[in-house]
């Protein structure tokens, strides 16, 4: 945003601004606004169907706001530990996510490593992507089943002496939601990051090498500050992902987020009340909330980006 | 600093003969636990429905054939019509989306206009929203307005997209000087012009990168164009392998469920591996330096 | 100054979208009580496109066989899948569209399940048959029609087929337990849930399961409760029978008589083979031609060492009904298919001999019932058909409510982590009732 257009005297360009834009605009306004004005206005009614009658819609201010953050009987707020628990099936999957594939792009990308069989590895590491994310959990469901080759691996070789059911364990149910998303996605950030870096002006990488910068200068010095914006845009568009995560945990848990609902995400909340009842009210109330949250942490991402490129 | 020694040089060899060692082992590593679920995949699509209740193999079993004969003569679907549909649908989204959302980032990357900061953060903003309740509205009003059995409500949103939009921007940011548009501005090249002739070439690597993504995304929709297309000559790809796994107990047949989806994977890749061409090194290269 | 001005200019976005959408809204809600009306009889107008509602094309395929369709009318399918509650949504915002629709776009016809049939039952979008000329009802069971009509006892369609379920028992380790593997001998031996419960003691004594899935017996529980899961002011009860399957549950898991899965899971199946342990499954015929493959494999399974008989208590699993859509401009074609696949019985025998059906008349099954060579060679000879003609008759469908499938899925499934000892019994009911509130806002739960 630093670098400002030369202006041709007596020439103004503005208005090419307005009609560049102008399809978006359209296309938003036509297709997306309505519906995601209608789930913000939702949020404040009485809205549901029950069988094929449906309930409302009727006023009812600020209560399904309030339904949401009201504590169950043992005391904790369910939107609360949903938020927490998307949080940290988020932070599970896309920290080692993202430092992994900016580890391949930099191989990936770099003219000293000279990898080989780059084409091969790089079809291959995005082949989870392409699976079906529900086809993609029945397998990993099979694997780690009771009667799975996992559990049977393990008694073989005598690491457990009892068959270990992995769905009923907290640590264990994240972890494999976790792994899930790291495979489908890795391979996907890698490509976002390798054309990235692949944008960049490569006679800035010989002039640093010229200069007698090591491969590691180089990156920090030259790499790393041009590549801020889509870093920028990774992390964000991971976070955005990441707060809508859904379907890993939904299909691998059969949409309950066992156990005792540690793996329901907010979305998968959100799902529970829109699949049979309809519940536009709750739902949208769900929606504003993952809305204000993803804004939220989207703001401190940016700014603490942002600033690390400041001096 | 000076190497001029032959030791150090011998040293610098041996150390990038070790990182690239380490390199190749985590790249086969990964293609490991890659390739691993894609051959499990392969594995259930030789796999005869009784066999596949009877639970997990490591090794492919003689059905693949009988699989694919079952699969393709299923009365119920029509598979290349199913990928024929897909692969319009999916390359028109992908064609809009990335065209406009270049198109859009460029507006706001190269003009100075009154409303471009609100503009901007306006869809930075509504990039957050979650798309799944959207959606569910989004089907009630093509039921109002009678949009079912085509497709344009399928691939007529992607010219909004704000997250490829944010994508482009951010390229921009880091690869686009502004110097090129001027220069071109000098030589008389009209607005859309310079976009469509001069800056588009230059994120050949973005958009190629964005048009995998979202034609992998519209392949894989199934709720949408479920709930929009109910035509058997509409239908697509994922709507045909749920009919598959609905299908009454008597033709039930889990194989003919993952031939099915293994044979989806396949246009995809192709297409994968065809734009993966266009993420090339340099295409800025030689121009002004900003 | 500027991000100011886009935050106004979404509020005004907003708020200008709101005055629509509130018109918007409140249409579908007019449009759930409009279908009620009755088509206006015209006996010699009637629409030249039959359209049918399905999920699959398992009665596409006996309709296309056995059906001849009046000459004039094009019949349509609408075929949309029930995965992720795409088969209901679509049907849904096509019966509440039903009054403004064009003729040859209203749904005639459409088919459900016995677990959702009664959100449409009891809801003005589906019509009395009997108006149109469907009324005998004399070789159907009489549960098809309870599960087809509403509160008031109004019939608002049928069943094609029948799928009363039995217990399913291995007959090797039926007599090593109880030294017979009789089906008379074996049923008197389970009658009843304190005779099973007992049985299952001494079937663990000798290391055998007495189910592969805690939830084995669910169903015969569910189906045989004596109040339904809303009390008369939208409070949720749990039915005696169905606290008597969570005591059974849990008692079964912590004493090792069952598995702590779900009934599909592969940890349930794989009990099937010869090596499995478990004595007994739950199901009608389909369950074991179809969902019992490792007990048919031809190396590792037991084909024949099977047989059935009634079990504690009577009861049904599946089965596809035909309604009439409120509206429909097609009625006397729409009841001539209904008659025709309950009360023709060419048709109705073909769907038992050729098409592996257990058919709604009891006529045609009692025909092949005293075939003595209809046996089934994975029941190690036994007439199923016999058998299932003599239970059909018993089996209720009372009690049942909108909210049975949804609400014995949940109940399952949370009680199941109470059985696996994750959580409290507290926390099992607590997340119970969470899930409860999601899918139905106007229960209300402890």
């Amino acid at each position: 945003m630093g670098k400002q257009p030369l202006r041709r005297k007596g020439v103004s360009y503005a208005k090419w601004g307005y009609i560049f834009i102008a399809p978006f605009f359209l296309a938003y306004a036509v297709f997306h606004l309505a519906p995601q004005v209608l789930t913000v206005y939702n949020s404040f009614f009485e809205n549901y169907r029950e069988g094929l009658t449906q309930v409302g819609p009727n006023f009812v201010g600020l209560k399904n706001y309030a339904a949401l953050f009201t504590p169950d009987s043992s005391g904790s707020v369910d939107i609360l530990k949903y938020a927490g628990n998307t949080l940290a099936l988020w932070l599970g999957g896309a920290v080692p996510q993202i430092l992994v594939a900016l580890l391949l792009a930099i191989f990936f990308t770099s003219y000293r490593l000279r990898i080989k069989g780059q084409a091969f590895f790089k079809a291959v590491i995005y082949l989870p992507n392409l699976i079906m994310a529900s086809a993609f959990s029945m397998l990993f469901y099979t694997l780690f089943s009771n009667v799975g080759p996992v559990n049977q691996l393990l008694m073989q070789l005598g690491w457990s002496d009892h068959v270990i059911d992995f769905f009923a364990v907290k640590f264990t149910v994240r972890g494999l939601i976790c792994l899930m998303n790291f495979l489908m996605w890795f391979g996907n950030t890698t490509i976002l990051l390798m054309a990235g870096i692949m944008g960049i002006d490569q006679s800035l990488f010989e002039a640093s090498t010229i200069d007698g910068a090591s491969s590691l200068q180089t990156f920090f010095r030259v790499t790393l500050p041009l590549l801020t914006p889509i870093l920028v845009y990774t992390v964000i568009t991971a976070l955005i992902g990441g707060l809508q995560m859904f379907d890993v945990p939904q299909v691998l848990t059969n949409g309950l987020g066992t156990p005792n609902r540690s793996s329901t995400t907010l979305i998968m909340y959100l799902n529970n009340y829109l699949g049979t009842s309809k519940n536009y009210g709750m739902a949208g109330a769900i929606s504003v909330v993952v809305f204000l949250l993803t804004g939220l942490l989207s703001v401190l991402v940016f700014k603490s980006l942002a600033r690390q490129r400041e001096p | 600093m000076k190497h001029a020694n032959t030791s150090e040089s011998h040293k610098a060899r041996a150390m990038l003969l070790a990182t690239r060692a380490v390199v190749y082992a985590v790249l086969v590593f990964l293609s490991v636990l890659c390739l691993f679920s894609f051959y499990l995949l392969i594995v259930n699509a030789s796999r005869s429905n009784a066999d596949l209740q009877g639970g997990f193999r490591f090794l492919p079993q003689g059905n693949f054939l009988v699989n694919l004969k079952n699969a393709w003569n299923d009365a119920s679907i029509n598979i290349p019509r199913g990928m024929l549909n897909s692969f319009i649908v999916a390359s028109c989204t992908a064609l809009l989306t990335t065209y406009f959302s270049a198109l859009t980032a460029y507006g706001l990357h190269a003009y100075e206009f009154k409303l471009k900061r609100a503009a901007f953060t306006f869809i930075l903003a509504v990039m957050v929203i979650p798309k799944q309740v959207s959606a569910a509205g989004f089907v009630q009003l093509c039921y109002k307005f009678h949009l079912t059995n085509s497709y344009l409500p399928l691939v007529l949103p992607g010219v909004a997209a704000p997250i490829v939009f944010f994508y482009m921007k951010q390229y921009m940011e880091s690869t686009l000087p502004m110097e090129i548009i001027d220069a071109a501005r000098v030589d008389g090249s009209g607005e859309f012009y310079t976009f469509n002739r001069i800056i588009l070439p230059m994120l050949k690597p973005a958009l190629a990168v964005q048009m995998i993504f979202s034609f992998v995304e519209s392949w894989n929709n199934y709720f949408l164009p479920a709930l929009l297309l109910d035509k058997a000559e509409l239908k697509t790809v994922p709507i045909m392998i749920a009919q598959l796994r609905a299908a009454d107990y008597s033709k039930f047949d889990l194989g003919k469920v993952y031939m099915f989806i293994l044979l989806a994977i396949l246009p995809v890749l192709a297409v994968y591996i065809f734009l993966s061409k266009s993420i090339i090194k340099g295409v800025t290269a030689g121009s002004v330096k900003g | 100054m500027k991000k100011l001005f886009a935050l106004l200019l979404v509020l005004v976005m907003l708020l200008s979208l709101a005055a629509c959408g509130d018109k918007g809204e409140s249409e579908p809600s007019g449009g759930g009580t409009a279908p009620a009306e009755p088509a206006p009889a015209e006996p010699d107008g009637e629409g030249k496109v039959f359209n049918i509602h399905a999920w699959n094309e398992e009665f596409k395929g006996f309709f296309e066989k056995y059906y001849e369709v009046p000459e004039g009318i094009t019949v349509n399918w609408i075929i949309t899948p029930s995965t992720d509650g795409a088969y209901q949504d679509k049907l849904d915002a096509a019966l509440l569209g039903q009054s403004g629709a064009a003729d040859d776009d209203k749904v005639d016809m459409f088919l459900a399940e016995a677990d959702y049939i009664l959100k449409y039952t009891n809801s003005g979008a589906t019509q009395d048959v009997t108006a149109l000329g469907v009324t005998d009802f004399s070789n159907a069971y009489p549960y098809t029609v309870q599960a087809a009509s509403d509160a008031s006892g109004v019939v608002k369609g049928v069943s094609f087929q029948c799928c009363p379920a039995a217990m399913i028992y291995r007959r090797s380790i039926a007599k090593d337990v109880l030294g017979t593997d009789d089906p008379a001998e074996v049923q008197a031996a389970v009658s009843d849930w304190d005779k099973f419960n007992a049985v299952a003691e001494q079937a663990a004594a000798k290391g055998y399961l007495m189910t592969a899935s805690e939830a084995a017996t669910y169903r015969v529980f569910s189906n045989n409760v004596t109040s339904p899961w809303v009390d008369g002011n939208n409070k949720l009860q749990i039915d005696a029978n169905i606290q008597a399957w969570m005591k059974q549950a849990k008692e079964f898991s912590d004493k090792g008589y069952t598995q702590d899965c779900d009934i599909w899971s592969d940890e349930c199946t794989a009990q099937m083979f010869a090596s499995g342990k478990a004595m007994c499954y739950f199901g009608p015929a389909w369950y074991f031609n179809f969902s019992m493959g490792n007990a048919q494999d031809a190396e590792k399974g037991c084909s024949g060492d099977w047989a059935i008989c009634e079990g504690p208590q009577a009861h049904f699993w599946g089965g596809t009904w035909l309604l009439a859509a409120s509206g429909s401009d097609n009625p006397t074609m729409l009841a001539d298919v209904m008659n025709t696949f309950i009360n023709n019985e060419e048709v109705c025998s073909n769907l038992v001999e050729k098409e592996a059906q257990f058919s709604n008349n009891k006529a045609v099954n009692a025909k092949f019932a005293e075939d003595p060579d209809f046996g089934s060679e994975f029941l190690g000879g036994q007439n199923d058909t016999a058998m299932f003609a003599e239970m059909a008759g018993n089996i209720k469908f009372e009690n049942q409510t909108v909210y049975d499938q949804l609400l014995n899925e949940g109940l399952q499934a949370n009680w199941r982590e109470y059985c696996k000892g994750t959580v409290s019994e507290e926390e099992a009911m607590s997340n119970f009732y969470k899930y409860v509130n999601e899918k139905y806002p106007s229960v209300v739960t402890p």
